[in-house]
């Protein structure tokens, strides 16, 4: 087994992901939000228990998705791209080494929505004829040129499907 | 054919049957609803449809053209807006030929042209003479082969062409071990808890006293089971048998040309340098009797097959390789001589995965059903699967030849080259961290998506042999060297 691929994502990616699970988690809290509103105006015939077990919860879920797992999701993830083949490594419980060659590759491109572009990130996506792999949160100008070199080795080898 | 041509007439008819077809639920609910109580009413919504139809599909017969040059077939349709499709023929993937009921009635047949990735419906030449449809695939497939053939016209000899077609026999021992007894299953149920929608629970009652006077709920239960089963497995049985009714596969030079169908006529052609994979797959009905279906994974081929295309039905295990041989010299393999599988260790996760799904269901059933204590005996019959499973579960190389086998409740054998490769996976859980296992994954290309191949739980280092043997394919390393099979009792020792 050759060793993990050796470059890392960009280190603000931990950061990015943190907002982007925290405005997520967001919308998870109108669930005991909206109990405590029924429980307060209505006939208040919910359990306040369960409410407040659910709330604790989800506080307890949220803090583990925004404080740790983002940091636990940058540590395992690393890629690795040369001419024959993009290895790729991620995973926060299952480990997942994917090995994709080269002249599969039928396009590649790189993706930001608003919260990496704050961060200056984008994501690069690459498809296959079979499959779609993405190697998250990468500085824009790192994800251009792994999206660039990609192509142009995907180009050079270019064969049938 | 190098000026726009119209489509047979008839094309009309089934473009009007395609609208009806698509829009059957508006339909139905103008008619029900639109119509009101009167009957003439209701006739003549009717009519005015099926005249609304027929001048729709005239129209839409009349803008549709198609024209071939010089390897390129463009199709021009659309009564409101026009539609322009040009289909180079170097693109081209598959070319279907089928016949449906109206399309027979005029000696017709349907042409469909693929290519990768595009959603093929516009492609579609509804109604031609056999004659021309051939001619058609012909000058699309030269334009294709152009430099092959001029390579390969060296050997005169023209290869005679060789057919295979399945025997009534096979077909009835195909329909009645067809594995689609599942999917019958829940239609028929589906069905039956309809029924009290035509039939009130007197009646119901009335006519079981009537006729079965001394029937206890229990024997009830049980023959209602016996009915559910015995009317699903004869519906798998026809459909299976309209399916592959008339199944051959006929092997041209380039392309295998596979037929079939009892009221719609179809037929596949599938250029050998598309085919991606084959897979061999063992029925839990049919294993006993050692008869396998292959199946041909191809690339731009088939939404609605599931993007697998059946390459025989049912074949003798026996013969099988004398058949693959013949057809896909390139797949043919023995199964599973030699290489990795499964270590011991490995048993209790493949046992304690049935467990995941065996157990929920036994309890609910024994807590809600009427003679729920006895869905226990689904208990042994699912670590008698997964300890199959576990058996079943392999791989190993042979050349540049990729096999790996799995089992969910039949057993499939895919037989992957690893030019084909799209992608390789490996993947690893905590528990299986623990044990030192992993999970291993190709995927080929299959259709518009994937698919994928994957068996799990083997050992680490044999994980990684075979993951670094994929990656091995630009140079010329050495392969691996597979031991002989050593299933299931040598422990193997760990290393991370």
């Amino acid at each position: 087994m050759r060793s993990s691929p050796k470059n890392n994502l960009s280190k603000s990616a931990i950061s990015a992901w943190r907002v982007s699970t925290l405005l997520s988690m967001l919308f998870l809290f109108l669930i005991p939000l909206t109990m405590w509103m029924i429980s307060y105006l209505g006939s208040g015939q919910m359990s306040l228990w369960i409410i407040s077990a659910i709330t604790f919860g989800l506080v307890v879920l949220a803090g583990l998705a925004i404080f740790f797992i983002p940091e636990i999701r940058w540590q395992r993830w690393s890629y690795q791209v040369d001419e024959h083949e993009i290895d790729l490594q991620s995973g926060i419980l299952i480990i997942t080494r994917t090995l994709v060659p080269v002249k599969r590759v039928q396009h590649v491109d790189t993706r930001q929505g608003p919260i990496l572009r704050s961060y200056g990130l984008a994501d690069v996506t690459i498809s296959t004829a079979a499959t779609t792999h993405r190697i998250p949160a990468l500085e824009e100008e790192t994800a251009e040129d792994v999206r660039d070199r990609i192509s142009k080795f995907a180009r050079l080898a270019k064969e049938d499907v | 054919m190098s000026k726009p041509e119209r489509q047979h007439p008839v094309a009309a008819i089934t473009k009007a049957l395609d609208v009806l077809r698509g829009n059957f639920i508006t339909i139905l609910l103008v008619i029900f609803i639109g119509g009101g109580d009167e009957d003439t009413f209701l006739l003549y919504w009717i009519i005015g449809m099926v005249v609304l139809l027929l001048i729709w599909g005239v129209l839409s017969w009349l803008r549709f053209t198609f024209e071939l040059n010089e390897g390129e077939l463009k199709i021009e349709q659309g009564v409101f807006v026009r539609k322009k499709l040009y289909l180079t023929s170097d693109r081209i993937q598959v070319i279907d030929i089928s016949a449906g009921v109206i399309q027979r009635i005029f000696g017709l047949v349907a042409v469909e042209v693929k290519t990768a990735g595009s959603s093929s419906k516009e492609a579609k030449i509804s109604a031609l003479s056999r004659e021309k449809a051939e001619e058609l695939k012909s000058k699309l497939r030269q334009a294709v082969n152009g430099k092959e053939k001029d390579i390969e016209h060296e050997d005169r000899d023209e290869p005679e062409q060789k057919v295979y077609s399945l025997t009534t026999r096979d077909l009835l021992v195909a329909a009645s071990t067809s594995g689609r007894m599942g999917v019958a299953l829940s239609i028929v149920g589906a069905a039956f808890s309809q029924i009290d929608q035509f039939i009130s629970d007197e009646e119901i009652y009335q006519f079981i006293e009537a006729n079965m006077p001394q029937s206890t709920s229990a024997s009830l239960v049980i023959m209602s089971i016996i009915g559910i089963l015995l009317i699903s497995w004869l519906f798998s049985f026809i459909t299976t048998l309209i399916t592959y009714y008339g199944f051959s596969v006929e092997v041209r030079k380039n392309e295998l040309l596979i037929s079939r169908g009892l009221f719609e006529r179809i037929q596949l052609t599938i250029p050998f340098n598309r085919i991606q994979a084959v897979q061999v797959k063992e029925g839990l009905m049919r294993q006993p009797f050692g008869y396998v279906t292959l199946v041909i994974e191809s690339a731009g081929y088939g939404e609605k097959e599931g993007n697998s295309t059946v390459l025989f039905p049912l074949i003798d295990k026996g013969k099988m390789h004398g058949f693959l041989k013949e057809v896909l010299p390139e797949y043919n393999y023995e199964m599973m001589q030699q290489g990795a599988v499964p270590p011991k260790r490995a048993l209790r996760r493949y046992l304690i995965r049935t467990l995941w799904w065996t157990l929920p269901v036994i309890l609910v059933a024994w807590a809600a059903i009427p003679y729920g204590v006895y869905t226990w005996f689904l208990l042994p019959m699912g670590l008698l699967l997964g300890y199959q499973q576990y058996r079943d579960a392999g791989i190993c190389t042979e050349g540049d030849t990729l096999i790996i086998s799995a089992r969910q409740l039949s057993k499939k054998t895919a037989i992957v080259k690893r030019y084909r490769m799209q992608a390789t996976q490996l993947k690893q859980n905590p528990f299986q961290k623990r044990m030192t296992l992993r999970d291993f994954i190709v995927h080929v290309a299959s259709g518009n998506q994937g698919r994928s191949f994957s068996v799990r739980d083997i050992a680490v280092q044999d994980a990684n042999r075979y993951w670094q043997w994929l990656a091995m394919e630009r140079q010329s390393q050495p392969e691996i060297q597979d031991t002989p099979f050593n299933h299931p009792d040598a422990e193997v020792s760990s290393e991370d």
